[in-house]
């Protein structure tokens, strides 16, 4: 029999609220062909969840998962993955993943488990306390309206200073598809709304506290292999809040070292990508550089002022306290500006859009989209269903948002790569998919390391992806082949579950090294810490199974290669004229479906290629459902 | 025989030092710590421990100070704890514990922990003269004082 008792801890914690009972399970079922984080959490929702539901049905479930290398001295391995139905989707509510990093992860493998499976729905609101074998429902009806700060802190006072916890606030509470699960100060889950999962059934906060010890196979080994991974990642641009991704590194910067105290991380992360700042008359507060979504909006309010500065910062923290989703906000704040320019919408006291920029804008927005008063309880439905129910909407807020009710990043408008990426997912891929983007954007000229040489880029590209076309704007050629690979070997991290600002080292920020990753750094650290020996192919083989896997969900609800696509504006450039024409766009797609070994004609996973990645029961479902051949 | 550990110790004598306004809380150094002496991701066995508090964003390591008037040192009945001249640190001998955890009552700082499972005492060894909390650190917080002017 095969062990899992190095870098797994073999078991898995199931709490039923509606039953309020909880029972230990064994890993090794999902260990072996899933590995961990989405692996496991996507063949629980393909096991057990069922695809006609919506996200708030308690039949819906959510898994938290770490995975082997979560909690060990690999850098990056502070994170954990969440698996769920979303209702942040858009338009139907669908299986999708979404991480956080910090602490938590690393706390609920040293309590045990591998894995935490949320089901069922509390009667009255409950908070849940997990202290290695002990699991407690607590009444949480003292918590209700409480914002994630004052729920934490009044954790660690209930409980245990030490705990760590993720909660919801306000937002999560009330339904908002925008609500985010929130740890500490803003270690976040935010893309896929599983705050408002959480609400659903009632459960407000998640303590955990975990004393066990971790085995290593090989701690030696482990050591010298996290030692190569520090050597080659490090002078990560992350932790001055700029890469070649992001338009207003300049800006970023110039504000981060105004009000910067020190920088933060994640567990055993050397990167640090969070910043603890504080700003005059706005307090402090620990910030990463996705909260900075108010910038732009107060700087045309109050030029380059310190009330301006307040303003970012106050709304940074306001959203964080009310458990938003900042991202989402980046592309609301310009798409409600759109509707108000134009006629659309009316400024109003909910919403004071005369005041577009201000401080009080900001807050009446997240304030009142948290608590669903006024207009809020519209645009706590998400951008993409507010544009459902306004005249014109969708003709603003295509511009904003690609697909699948998510908010722009990294445009896919002149990049066919980044346009596959987003057409194929279910979310905002770029999240988990970072190198991708981040060596396909070398048209923005940024002062060296934060940005490649086209000559670097092209060398790279060659190196990974087989080809220099893989970066090319001009082609789809090499996209698909660039894609799957991207897509797999994101599904490895989020299953090992690292970060994607780490891994895979594609390209290294080593002076002397510069350009030279190395993508086998994954396979050697988990051969290191589980004992098991594995091979980089053998992972991304893994990666390709559990991408399979996901699709397999999709087509059970519903999903075919009409839906495949972007927003009709994504195919044009900014000044309006086609890009990405769309029959290019299909001919790429119908490389990637057959590249990927799936059916061309309706972009499904093929019953052959199932059973030759070993999920042959997933293929008998299907089969059995009628829904492949 | 009698030797004077306080004059040998004191001409090397050394102690990690730590700057709490530069640290990112990470917790590499415990991870570290614990996976170099035992084998495993011990956080609860790490000789040195961070308390975090992230919404002040206050992150304090505790470690071994090496105290110069050695309370552990003289709280040992069995002499299992020993001022190491060549380092200039105090080390316990795992071979000579009873584990009767007078220096961990003695301990002013609550570092010096008991090990369950083996029956032991245990605290800082200084990996030898170069600490890998230090060496791992990945802002400098850590550091090492030279108290006896070694250079």
């Amino acid at each position: 029999m095969v062990l899992y008792e190095h870098g797994w801890t073999g078991k898995i914690l199931r709490v039923d609220l509606t039953e309020r009972k909880w029972n230990v399970e064994s890993t090794s079922k999902y260990a072996d062909r899933f590995i961990g984080g989405i692996g496991i959490g996507l063949k629980i929702l393909w096991d057990e969840v069922d695809p006609e539901i919506n996200s708030f049905n308690p039949g819906n479930k959510l898994v938290f998962a770490p995975g082997p290398l979560t909690g060990t001295l690999a850098p990056g391995s502070g994170r954990f993955e969440i698996v769920s139905k979303s209702p942040r989707s858009y338009p139907v509510d669908t299986v999708t993943r979404s991480g956080m990093g910090g602490f938590w992860g690393p706390e609920l493998k040293y309590a045990g488990y591998d894995a935490l499976i949320i089901q069922g729905r509390a009667e009255n609101w409950i908070n849940l306390w997990i202290h290695n074998e002990k699991v407690k429902f607590l009444e949480a009806k003292d918590y209700v309206g409480n914002d994630t700060y004052t729920t934490q802190k009044k954790l660690h006072k209930e409980l245990d200073p030490e705990a760590r916890i993720l909660c919801i606030g306000p937002a999560g509470e009330n339904l908002s598809r925008l609500a985010v699960i929130l740890s500490e100060t803003s270690f976040v889950s935010g893309k896929s709304g599983f705050g408002a999962v959480m609400g659903s059934k009632l459960l407000k906060a998640i303590a955990v506290r975990g004393t066990k010890s971790l085995k290593i196979f090989n701690a030696e080994r482990m050591i010298e292999i996290s030692k190569r991974v520090r050597q080659l990642s490090a002078n990560n641009p992350m932790r001055e809040w700029t890469s070649t991704l992001m338009l207003d590194s300049v800006d970023r910067q110039s504000f981060l070292n105004k009000y910067r105290k020190k920088n933060i991380g994640c567990f055993g992360c050397h990167t640090l990508c969070f910043a603890h700042l504080s700003v005059p008359d706005a307090g402090e507060s620990q910030c990463h550089c996705i909260g900075y979504f108010y910038y732009s909006a107060a700087t045309k309010y109050y030029g380059h002022t310190l009330k301006r500065d307040q303003a970012v910062f106050d709304s940074i923290v306001l959203a964080n306290k009310l458990g938003l989703d900042h991202y989402e906000f980046y592309s609301m704040i310009r798409f409600l500006e759109d509707l108000y320019n134009s006629g659309n919408i009316r400024s109003q006291v909910d919403l004071p859009l005369d005041q577009f920029g201000s401080r009080e804008f900001v807050q009446k927005l997240l304030e009142n989209t948290a608590l669903r008063k006024g207009i809020g309880d519209l645009l706590a439905e998400g951008s993409a269903r507010v544009a459902d129910q306004i005249d014109n909407g969708w003709s603003y807020c295509s511009k904003y948002f690609p697909a699948y009710g998510s908010a722009e990043h990294e445009s896919p408008r002149n990049n066919p790569g980044v346009a596959l990426l987003w057409a194929l997912d279910s979310r905002d891929p770029i999240i988990d998919q970072h190198p991708y983007a981040r060596i396909s954007s070398t048209f923005q000229k940024r002062p060296f390391p934060y940005s490649l040489s086209p000559e670097v880029a092209k060398m790279m590209a060659k190196k990974i992806y087989g080809s220099e076309k893989a970066i090319d704007h001009t082609t789809f050629e090499k996209k698909p082949e660039a894609i799957i690979y991207t897509q797999n070997r994101s599904a490895v991290i989020n299953m090992l579950v690292v970060c994607d600002w780490v891994y895979p080292i594609v390209l290294s920020y080593t002076s002397g090294e510069y350009g030279g990753g190395d993508t086998t750094l994954e396979s050697q650290l988990l051969t290191a810490t589980t004992g098991h020996d594995v091979t980089e192919n053998e992972l991304n083989l893994t990666g390709e199974r559990v991408w399979n896997l996901s699709r397999a969900i999709m087509l059970r609800e519903g999903r075919t290669r009409e839906n495949d696509t972007l927003n009709e504006t994504y195919f044009r450039n900014y000044e309006g004229e086609i890009a990405i024409p769309k029959e290019d766009f299909e001919k790429a797609k119908t490389n990637y479906y057959r590249l990927r070994g799936w059916d061309e004609a309706k972009g499904w996973p093929t019953s052959q290629k199932l059973n030759q990645l070993g999920l042959s029961d997933v293929a008998d479902i299907l089969q059995k459902e009628k829904l492949i051949k | 025989m009698s030797i004077n550990y306080t004059e040998l110790h004191f001409r090397k004598r050394k102690s990690l030092s730590a700057d709490s306004k530069v640290c990112a809380g990470c917790r590499t150094c415990e991870i570290i710590c614990s996976l170099s002496h035992e084998g495993s991701i011990d956080i609860q066995k790490s000789r040195i421990i961070v308390k975090s508090n992230s919404f002040k964003g206050s992150f304090t390591p505790r470690f071994c100070h090496q105290c110069s008037d050695f309370p552990c040192f003289y709280s040992c009945p069995e002499a299992a704890i020993h001022i190491d001249p060549d380092l200039g640190i105090v080390l316990i001998d795992e071979k000579k514990c009873v584990g009767c955890r007078e220096c961990e009552e003695a301990c002013p700082f609550k570092i010096i922990r008991y090990d369950e499972q083996k029956e032991k005492a245990f605290k800082c060894d200084f990996c030898n003269g170069d600490p890998k909390c230090v060496r791992w650190c990945p802002v400098n917080a850590l550091g090492i004082i030279k108290f006896g002017g070694e250079i």
